[in-house]
């Protein structure tokens, strides 16, 4: 008998295993206030704002409310919403990136990690009003690491252009949440590399770089690109940050829905819900994205 | 002179030797084999062949050529790991031609060698699959395909079957082997499982706690063990204590039945020798021109090939190994028995 056919015979691989009995209704109990949740609080809402973005002021049905949304101040503001959201996603993702291979792989003693990971945890959850104020008191005009850099280093950041109020000044802000954000969804990430897989990388005749470039890469690049779009939907829904401190100077989307549907002046309710709505489907789009690369990703890595 | 020369090494990992004073020549084309229980070195001793740890002293030549402290990716030293190590995002094909690739062969080369391994290792038709769609043997062969490709100087494999069935690691062993000699491809194995390094090598290296404690044959190193504990490692032994002992007559007794022995005199004897005979050099009743002891039965364990006796002389107890044979009766417990062992088969330690 040849060996292929030994092979063949004994090394199939687990048959599919008989469909399980549906399981009884109680077992469902635990993760019933989940799906109340949901429906009160992510279906109702997205349903109401989905029929609301087809009404007028009087509750007649309208494409208008789409229509306006090719307004060049809508169009505006979703521009900087999404530039804002990627600068930051990308810049914070490059970060957390480097600190967190910096911890992993990169032989850092394992208190430095301990603590990267306790601030990380604090850190992604900073954000709205604490956070704006904690960068006026320190990256303001008056601030103090400002006065320090004029006083001490003859700096002045204002003269030179910066501004903590502007694109860049909220981006800076922004990338405080996002990059302890990315540390800590990429760790595991990194974590799960192997060492026998660079091993055997060089062992093969592989430079440090060859391998990163066919082997480790690639095996991270859905993580690190999900967790870029992990961290652009963070920034992308972001609005009390933002608020707080430019004071609505940046019209991000958030911020003209807000004073859409509660503003005094610009009142039209009608639109806001049409702007939200646009926010959900780019959001969705990415979540989508996600889900299609964890997936290949996973596929890769079964045990 | 040897293909493979390891001298003097000796690896310390923050003062706790690992590996001491492994000495070993290896010839073109020889399957050796590191054996020892888990702990011993022999997955650092591979690993400094390999590159992936410096010793702390003494050198490795291979082919002539000092390798100590060559970087890994220098020495063309082909490894399989026990985890399989595919790279799980390239196909079979992709990681068997992943060394050809790094060396910047021309795809015509890749390609011929790729099928050339595909047909060595019987997996044509997987080419195009992914690690994670093959089985762990497979996936194993994958990872020797792949070491093999880029022609390596010598094989390394560390553990390559314990991750697998017992069936399909003694077929994976016996493709091992056939491969090896196929290709004549100089081989070192680690393993802790004895009847693999018996099975497969043409040298077996015995470690214990990152010292060599015999290399030889597999056929010296369990017939003729130098060391107590390569005799206790290497198959089953009844090592029992003996009290009356005559060297000048080569005789002892054993739970007051006289036993005659062979002893040789370069063998040092520890200060209370104990009498060792393997479990299978016994045989049921009083044969002629052999030693004679009768006993007890305490328990019989059927297993297949041979019965595992325990048997009881005097208050010592001892095992001892019969042929199963379909028309014989094995003992009772209980019964009283008389089990033979010729005089050569029993030394003193
Ligand atoms: N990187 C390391 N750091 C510290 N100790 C190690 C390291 N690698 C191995 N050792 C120690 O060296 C000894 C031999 O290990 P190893 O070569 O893996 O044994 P084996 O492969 O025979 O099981 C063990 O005591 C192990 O704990
Ligand atoms: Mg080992």
């Amino acid at each position: 008998m040849s060996s292929k056919q030994n092979f063949a015979v004994n090394e199939k691989r687990d048959a599919p295993q008989a469909r399980p009995a549906p399981l009884p209704w109680r077992h469902w109990l635990g993760v019933g206030p989940f799906f109340l949740f949901a429906f009160l609080f992510i279906f109702l809402p997205s349903l109401s704002l989905f029929i609301g973005a087809f009404q007028d002021a009087s509750g007649a049905f309208t494409l208008k409310n789409f229509a306006d949304l090719s307004r060049p101040e809508i169009v505006d503001a979703y521009w900087v919403t999404i530039r804002i959201s990627l600068v930051t996603a990308v810049g914070g993702g490059l970060l957390g990136f480097a600190m967190a291979y910096g911890v992993t792989l990169g032989g850092l003693p394992a208190w430095v990690r301990t603590a990267l990971s306790t601030f990380s945890g604090v850190a992604s959850n900073f954000a709205g009003v604490p956070l704006a104020f904690a960068f006026i008191a320190t990256l303001g005009r008056t601030g103090m690491v400002t006065l320090i850099l004029k006083l001490v280093f003859g700096l002045n950041l204002y003269d030179k252009g910066f501004s903590l109020y502007s694109f860049w000044g909220l981006s800076l802000t922004y990338l405080y949440f996002q990059f302890p954000l990315m540390v800590l969804i990429i760790t595991p990430a990194l974590d799960g590399l192997r060492r026998e897989w660079r091993e055997a990388a060089e062992n093969l005749g592989a430079t440090s770089w060859t391998y990163w470039r066919r082997v480790a890469l690639p095996i991270l690049t859905p993580s690190i690109l999900g967790a870029m779009i992990l961290l652009f939907g963070n920034a992308f829904g972001a609005y009390a940050t933002a608020l707080s401190l430019t004071g609505g100077f940046i019209n991000l989307v958030t911020i003209v829905i807000g004073s859409q549907i509660k503003g005094d002046i610009l009142h039209n309710v009608g639109l806001g819900y049409a702007m939200a709505f646009g926010m959900v489907i780019i959001m969705a789009t990415m979540m989508t994205l996600y889900y299609l690369l964890r997936r290949r990703s996973e596929r890769w890595l079964r045990p | 002179m040897a293909f493979l020369t390891l001298t003097d090494i000796s690896k310390y990992f923050g003062g706790v030797a690992a590996v001491e004073r492994f000495n070993l020549d290896v010839e073109k084309g020889e399957f050796v084999s590191f054996l020892g229980p888990s702990g011993c070195g022999k997955t650092t001793t591979l690993r400094m062949i390999a590159g992936f740890e410096l010793p702390s002293s003494g050198t490795i030549l291979l082919d002539s050529e000092d390798v100590t402290y060559k970087a890994p990716n220098q020495r063309n030293v082909g490894m399989v790991f026990q985890s399989y190590a595919l790279f799980p995002n390239l196909t079979v094909g992709q990681n068997i031609g992943f060394g050809l690739q790094v060396r910047k062969e021309n795809e015509a080369v890749i390609k011929a060698r790729v099928d050339e391994m595909l047909g060595l290792i019987h997996l044509e038709q997987h080419q195009n699959k992914y690690p994670y769609q093959l089985s762990g043997g497979q996936q194993q062969r994958v990872a020797l395909a792949r070491a093999l490709a880029i022609q390596p100087r010598v094989l390394l494999l560390d553990e390559p079957l314990s991750a697998l069935d017992a069936k399909i690691r003694v077929e994976l062993r016996l493709e091992i082997r056939r491969i090896q000699q196929a290709l004549g491809i100089t081989t070192v194995y680690v393993t802790h499982d004895q009847e693999e390094a018996l099975s497969l090598s043409d040298r077996v290296v015995v470690m214990s706690q990152g010292r060599m404690e015999q290399v030889g044959t597999p056929f010296e190193i369990y017939n003729y063990p130098r060391t107590q504990f390569v005799a206790q490692f290497v198959g089953q032994l009844n090592l029992l204590p003996i009290t009356g002992l005559d060297l000048a007559a080569e005789t002892c007794l054993l739970a007051g039945q006289t036993v005659q022995f062979e002893h040789h005199q370069s063998r040092q004897l520890s200060e209370a020798p104990r009498l060792a005979i393997r479990p299978e050099e016994f045989r049921l009743g009083a044969l002629e021109g052999c030693n004679v002891l009768s006993g007890r039965v305490e328990t019989v364990m059927f297993l297949g090939a041979v019965v595992r006796l325990r048997v009881e002389v005097g208050g010592l107890l001892f095992s001892a190994d019969l042929f199963n044979e379909r028309n014989i009766t094995p003992p009772r417990v209980g019964e009283q028995i008389e089990i033979s062992f010729p005089v050569h088969a029993c030394w003193l330690t």
